[in-house]
């Protein structure tokens, strides 16, 4: 029970991880990516497509992310080139996401949402040796998918990113003041063209690891929303990959708490399905009061 | 880690002077749909002829499209009322939900009330709770400078678990395996136009409420405040016009339209409350906004534009096995290039430096 609880709070947050550290870093960039959603979904469909065409889930996550990478560069463009708002541009960029793929599934495979195609291969496990047998550490460790251990250095490696090389810094400058970063010769758009490209791709990644995972088939509501807990991680944590990447483990665990109660008693688990939304709200009146009390009360 | 400056964003629509800025997102969105449906083997001006024919051809169709558009108009007008004021609700669609169930709620205990008196009665709870919804983000967002994207965006998700937990847990009607609620009781029901269209009063009461917004930002104080916070900012704020009251006044009242909204659409069309009972109207709200620049002639446009969409999808998938996905394809692009500038594309030119308005 504990273990099968920690097993499906694993599977769900490797699944959140990529997408709303995508989400942070284009979030210090500048933008808010309201799109992750739609990055997820494609990310979802191209991985199990590839996946099953190729009879490889390593292309099939190489081609999702392919896929997301240009997908979140389009979406970007958009956004820089066009001057288009990027709240608007993203969610306007989710409706057509499930437009299209809802209508290439029906119209182009002739299935109504769900997508089981032949020969899809799964996410590996990879098993460690040893730790297999541990009660809690067992679950924890052994037998999780490539897409865990992508996580793991993913979170470090984008802090020492952002953190300690010129990238990082120059991102982190476009973010902050563009106005100043322009005028040290920064090309601003291009430095969020990259980050939107970044984030698009990581989302589906994100996106491809709920196909590729435990039931292996594509549905066009899988994602159900879990672009804007993602959103709400990167929030929640400030866009810092470390608290990002914990309140996506949190956010998890409600997710595969809620999964568990809908089969006992389903009411309880849309009260719960709330709880990642609460805690963003929550966490920004704390901030909030916390700023005012300071006195930093800024005019409207 | 650094710190992040929330920059104020800023809605930058091209000037309604060009008719071509308006049908510009409209033809951009007529060529991504020509792609999509060419793609997968059908003839685009084909469907968009069928799509015309179901959405305008015959009193019948074209009753099916303004019981669409209705709910529509509502949203937009709400959307329209809160981005004029360069607020960027999205919580809209949140209070729709809200106000829907709660006006099945209450709605089918009504039998034998006098008609007026107790649909009125619903609308007003329904425009309230609407409103209730969107207080902690207006509060948040006027004395605390919250982004009220983010806290729109995550009470739409907690009012939808909300309902339907609500749905499940007091309201469920006996026998449905769904979670829906009860009909409303027949004396509530809004009359119909033209039976058996489902177009009703609603839609009159839709006109009458852009018919109020048009009036009000042309003629009162608070409209005009209104327009000039979201046109202007510093100026505004340098002139010392009500600025804190017009953020929250745009909240509220975004919310309160998409109260009233969820009302209308309950008592006109839906007869109850079910899962799936937004559309999602409050998204679709705002791109109709965007596209008429808050414009109330626009809104009416741009509503019955949408609602032909709306109803032509839904009974062109009937007839020529046209996935209605393709509608969305149609709204969502519309949406993206709403916003978007339509000159050359600025490729390689670094971007003006904006004066800081932080």
């Amino acid at each position: 029970m504990i273990d099968a609880l920690i097993a499906s709070t694993i599977a769900l947050t490797v699944a959140l991880v990529p997408a709303a550290i995508g989400g942070a870093i284009h979030r210090l960039s500048g933008i808010v990516n309201i799109g992750l959603e739609g990055h997820m979904l494609i990310g979802a469909l191209v991985g199990a497509v590839a996946s099953a065409w190729s009879g490889s889930w390593l292309v099939g996550l190489v081609l999702a992310a392919t896929a997301g990478a240009a997908s979140g560069l389009l979406v970007n463009l958009v956004i820089t080139r066009m001057r288009g708002n990027e709240i608007i541009v993203g969610l306007g960029f989710n409706i057509v996401a499930l437009g299209v793929v809802g209508y290439i599934l029906r119209a182009g495979m002739g299935v109504s949402g769900t997508l089981r195609p032949e020969g899809l291969r799964r996410l590996p496990t990879i098993d460690v040796p040893g730790v297999a047998d541990v009660p809690v550490l067992g679950a924890l460790l052994s037998g999780q998918s490539p897409m865990f251990w992508f996580c793991l250095v993913l979170v470090p490696a984008t802090a020492w990113l952002l953190g300690n090389t010129p990238w990082g810094l120059q991102l982190r400058a476009t973010g902050a003041l563009e106005p100043a970063a322009v005028s040290l010769g920064l090309r601003s758009l291009a430095i969020r063209d990259g980050a939107g490209l970044v984030a698009g791709l990581l989302s589906a990644l994100g996106g491809a690891t709920l196909s590729l995972g435990n039931v292996g088939l594509f549905n066009e509501n899988m994602i159900a929303g879990r672009g804007y807990v993602a959103l709400a991680a990167f929030y929640f944590g400030r866009s810092w990959p470390l608290p990002t990447a914990l309140a996506c483990l949190l956010f998890g665990f409600f997710d595969a708490l809620q999964i568990r109660l809908q089969t006992g008693v389903g009411a309880s688990a849309d009260l719960l399905s709330t709880l990642p939304y609460l805690a963003v709200v929550v966490i920004l009146t704390a901030t909030a009061l916390r700023e005012l009390r300071r006195g930093s009360r800024r005019m409207v | 880690m650094t710190t992040i400056v929330e920059s104020r964003r800023r809605l930058r629509l091209p000037s309604l002077g060009s008719a071509g800025s308006v049908l510009a997102p409209v033809v951009v969105a007529l060529l991504v749909g020509a792609v999509v449906v060419a793609v997968t083997g059908n003839d685009p001006v084909s469907i968009y002829r069928t799509l015309a024919r179901e959405a305008f051809g015959g009193a019948d169709r074209v009753n099916a499209t303004l019981a669409a558009a209705t709910p529509l108009l509502f949203t937009g007008l709400a959307a329209a009322f809160a981005y004029r004021a360069g607020i960027f609700t999205v919580g809209v669609e949140g209070s729709f939900v809200a106000g829907g169930l709660a006006t099945a709620a209450i709605g089918s205990h009504m039998d034998g009330v006098v008609p007026a008196l107790g649909i009125a009665a619903l609308l007003v709870v329904a425009t309230f709770v609407g409103l209730v919804v969107a207080v902690l983000p207006a509060v948040l967002r006027a004395y605390a400078r919250v982004d009220e994207v983010v806290t729109t965006l995550m009470f739409n998700f907690i009012a939808s678990g909300l309902a339907s937990w609500s749905v499940q847990a007091f309201f469920q009607e006996r026998g449905q395996a769904n979670s829906a609620t009860a009909m409303v009781a027949d004396a509530v029901r809004l009359p119909e136009l033209a039976p058996p269209g489902q177009t009703n009063v609603g839609l009159l009461v839709a006109l009458a409420a852009v018919a109020v917004y048009w009036w009000w930002t042309r003629s009162t104080t608070l409209g005009f405040e209104l327009t000039t916070v979201g046109s202007a900012p510093r100026f505004a704020v340098a002139q010392g016009l009500r600025t804190r009251l017009v953020v929250l006044v745009a909240l509220l009242g975004a919310g309160a339209i998409g109260g009233l909204a969820g009302g209308v659409h309950t008592l006109g069309i839906v007869h109850r409350f079910t899962a799936g009972f937004s559309a999602g109207f409050g998204f679709t709200g705002i791109a109709i906004a965007l596209l008429a620049r808050f414009n109330p002639v626009g809104i009416v446009a741009a509503a019955i534009l949408f609602g032909a969409l709306n109803s032509a999808g839904t009974t062109a998938q009937l007839f020529i096995d046209l996935p209605i996905q393709i509608i969305d394809v149609l709204q969502g692009t519309v949406m993206v290039f709403a916003v978007a500038q339509f000159a050359l594309p600025r490729l390689r030119k670094r971007q003006a430096v904006p004066v800081a308005t932080t």
